[in-house]
């Protein structure tokens, strides 16, 4: 039912679960120190997990540990120049508050294990059809810059190494409901036939500089799960027909949600939930694996907020026991 | 420029105001708005300065504001209208009267006022009630001010030497400042119940007593070249640490101590491009709540907020510590080239750091500002 054939995992992980469950791809480096009082909720990554251990969602034996995302498969997507930059700190005033983080060795770090853990999750994805990263969904970052929380474009790195590392170029659709565009992804695959994206996104809201994916969604402020769910369901069945991937990527952004203090929709924890399902059961029940990231979310109430990132895994946990996984 | 470049300007205002900010709500009225006045903890007034007919409406805060906690279950985030009205002239000054849901405004070209009702819950008109007549020529308008009293009064005046307090209902003059300055009024305002403060656009400014029809205590006009000078007074509740603000359209700020008229207390130069020239370009105020902090607005298309309290005796250059780019930068949208002006802002009077502040391009924004880390 799933693709198989010569797979190098670029990844060893550190703890091989010995269950069969769906896969949880976590990583306690997921988090750095950031100032105080700064808006980005950092915090909500070691919650999310924490939830679905204490819900008894999954057990600690689903985790899978990733590795540091290396330079080299940065640079698939990245420029060297770029890279160097980040890595060591060179990164102006400017640039640094247009990404809106202060840079320190925290930040590269955790963005580089955030990395990995996507690679990591499309890997296992190959492997057993489902997999979900506790992070993830870095899409505003573009090759040579990073903006808006967004350093390194976990989803493009994932997309492009997974695209290359079969004999024949694998088909890639990611797949991105967060609120906001994904601007970077669409910009780094825009002349890439191998990989389609998709961005459902909130017409007034950042970023206001729009690009171009190959199939943009612009909705107004708003809008609610009935009518959300069917824009979502009035394309994702003819792309999967028509575009035939091997492997999707999904950014499950709940920022949709309308308590999200920068989102402008009205989506519920319910519905964001149904449609979760509905993007992996639609996928999963065509044979295709799908890998999926967290996204975007602003609260400043992180434990609300992590139990809504939640929602993707405890959507992913129906799917498998629904499809037999 | 280039539509994209736009665009790009936002987005960065935008991840930049995500620090800056604790909060940010933007709102755009179909006319501009001179007046920003408190009617309650969640409601203000604005209203339109055209030629020709003009709505005055009552506007509630977004919700999302307002809640402190379980702001997730706030949706709203919008302002929305409570109360609404048309007056036939502009409405340059707008005031609340305390204790009740009437508001008394006048249009800028006369000292004669205009009494409304703002309507309760079960009428959402607001009614003209009534007038009053003013006793003097003028041509830049009346300043208002009101203290919580029984029965309702308002004190309002275009010249020192015409300012009186009048009795709402029966229109009769309870007082009468003792004063012969023909020099426009450029604030007029309660430090205590029933002591006040009027100064003049000349800088110069005096202290009376409603209560009293003694002669007021005076301090004259700073010396120097003949400007614009704008004032406010910290409204304390014991006179002793009531504290008055002078701004020279040339960016001078001049900081005394009710107990001293005659003396300063502190001075800087704040930078200036271009000096007003208008009384009703600037707005200047004290924080009602961040002590030795004052706002300004009208040198600029930003509002600015200065701390004095490491100002010194000796003029000397001083920078703000925050300021509002909100409505320069949102304007860009449009093909205008020259940067909305700000017509007014207001500090919310018990949350810290929230301010209001409205532009000639209709734009409000209600903004929680975060404290700058000081070096």
């Amino acid at each position: 039912m799933f693709p198989c054939g010569s797979m190098d995992l670029l990844f060893t992980p550190q703890v091989r679960p010995e269950s069969s469950g769906l896969a949880i791809i976590h990583h306690s480096m997921y988090v750095c120190e950031l100032p105080a009082n700064h808006r980005f909720p950092m915090a909500k990554f070691p919650r999310v997990l924490h939830f679905l251990l204490q819900d008894q969602v999954i057990t600690e034996k689903q985790v899978w540990v990733p590795e540091i995302a290396s330079k080299e498969l940065l640079s698939g997507v990245h420029t060297e120049g770029y890279l160097n930059n980040f890595i060591s700190g060179r990164i102006d005033e400017k640039e640094q508050r247009r990404t809106g983080f202060p840079w320190s060795k925290g930040i590269v770090r955790r963005c580089r294990y955030e990395t990995g853990g996507t690679v990591l999750a499309a890997e296992v994805a190959l492997q057993r059809g489902l997999a979900c990263s506790t992070a993830g969904g870095t899409h505003h970052a573009f090759p040579s810059y990073g903006s808006g929380f967004c350093l390194l474009n976990d989803l493009a790195v994932a997309g492009k190494y997974l695209m290359n590392s079969s004999s024949r170029n694998r088909k890639v659709l990611i797949v991105d409901l967060d609120v906001h565009q994904g601007d970077g992804t669409a910009f780094i695959f825009k002349d890439e036939p191998s990989v389609f994206t998709f961005s459902v996104h909130c017409g007034k809201n950042f970023p206001l500089h729009k690009q171009q994916s190959d199939l943009d969604i612009s909705i107004e402020d708003g809008l609610e799960d009935k009518e959300y769910l069917f824009t979502v369901a009035d394309h994702l069945p003819w792309l999967m027909e028509s575009f035939r991937p091997d492997l999707v990527l999904y950014d499950a952004g709940i920022d949709p949600h309308w308590e999200d203090e920068l989102g402008r929709l009205r989506l519920t924890d319910q519905g964001l939930y149904q449609r979760d399902f509905y993007v992996m059961k639609t996928v999963v029940s065509r044979g295709v694996p799908i890998a999926t990231v967290i996204g975007g979310g602003y609260s400043k109430d992180i434990d609300k907020l992590a139990r809504r990132h939640s929602i993707v895994h405890r959507a992913a946990t129906q799917v498998w026991r629904e499809c037999g996984m | 420029m280039e539509a994209a470049e736009i665009d790009d300007i936002l987005d960065d205002w935008f991840i930049e105001s995500l620090k800056s900010y604790k909060d940010l709500h933007v709102y755009q009225l179909e006319h501009p708005t001179q007046v920003l006045e408190w009617t309650s903890r969640k409601t203000v007034c604005v209203a339109g300065y055209s030629s020709s007919r003009n709505e005055m409406l009552e506007l509630r805060l977004p919700l999302k504001l307002l809640a402190d906690e379980n702001k997730g279950l706030c949706a709203e985030r919008d302002f929305k209208v409570v109360h609404g009205g048309f007056s036939e002239g502009p409405i340059c000054c707008l005031r609340h009267i305390p204790g009740t849901r009437c508001v008394v405004t006048n249009d800028g070209q006369s000292s004669d006022l205009q009494l409304w009702d703002l309507g309760g819950d079960d009428c959402d008109v607001i009614r003209r009630t009534g007038s009053i007549q003013g006793r003097s020529v003028s041509h830049t308008g009346s300043r208002i001010a009101a203290q919580r009293s029984t029965p309702p009064q308002v004190l309002h005046g275009a010249q020192s030497s015409n300012v009186q307090l009048t009795h709402l209902g029966t229109g009769e003059t309870l007082y009468k400042l003792e004063a012969d300055s023909e020099d426009p009024l450029s604030c007029l305002k309660f430090v205590g119940d029933t002591v006040f403060l009027a100064s003049c656009c000349n800088g110069s400014f005096c202290i009376a007593d409603t209560r009293t029809s003694a002669a007021p205590q005076v301090s004259p006009a700073p010396s120097g070249e003949s400007v614009l000078w704008w004032t406010d007074a910290s409204a304390a509740p014991q006179q002793a640490c009531c504290k008055v603000i002078r701004l020279s359209s040339s960016g001078q700020a001049l900081v005394s101590d009710l107990r001293n008229l005659g003396g300063t207390v502190c001075k800087a130069q704040l930078g200036i491009q271009t000096p007003p020239c208008k009384l009703e370009d600037v707005t200047v105020l004290w924080a009602p709540a961040l002590d030795g902090c004052f706002s300004v607005s009208g040198f600029s298309g930003l509002v600015q907020i200065y701390d004095t309290s490491g100002w010194r005796t000796e003029l000397q250059d001083t920078q703000p510590l925050f300021q509002h780019c909100g409505h320069a930068v949102s304007s860009q949208h449009t093909d205008d080239s020259v940067p909305p002006a700000i017509t007014s802002h207001v500090w919310h009077p018990e949350r810290l750091r929230t301010l209001l502040s409205a532009a000639s391009d209709g734009s409000i924004h209600v903004w929680d500002w975060v404290e700058p880390e000081r070096n």
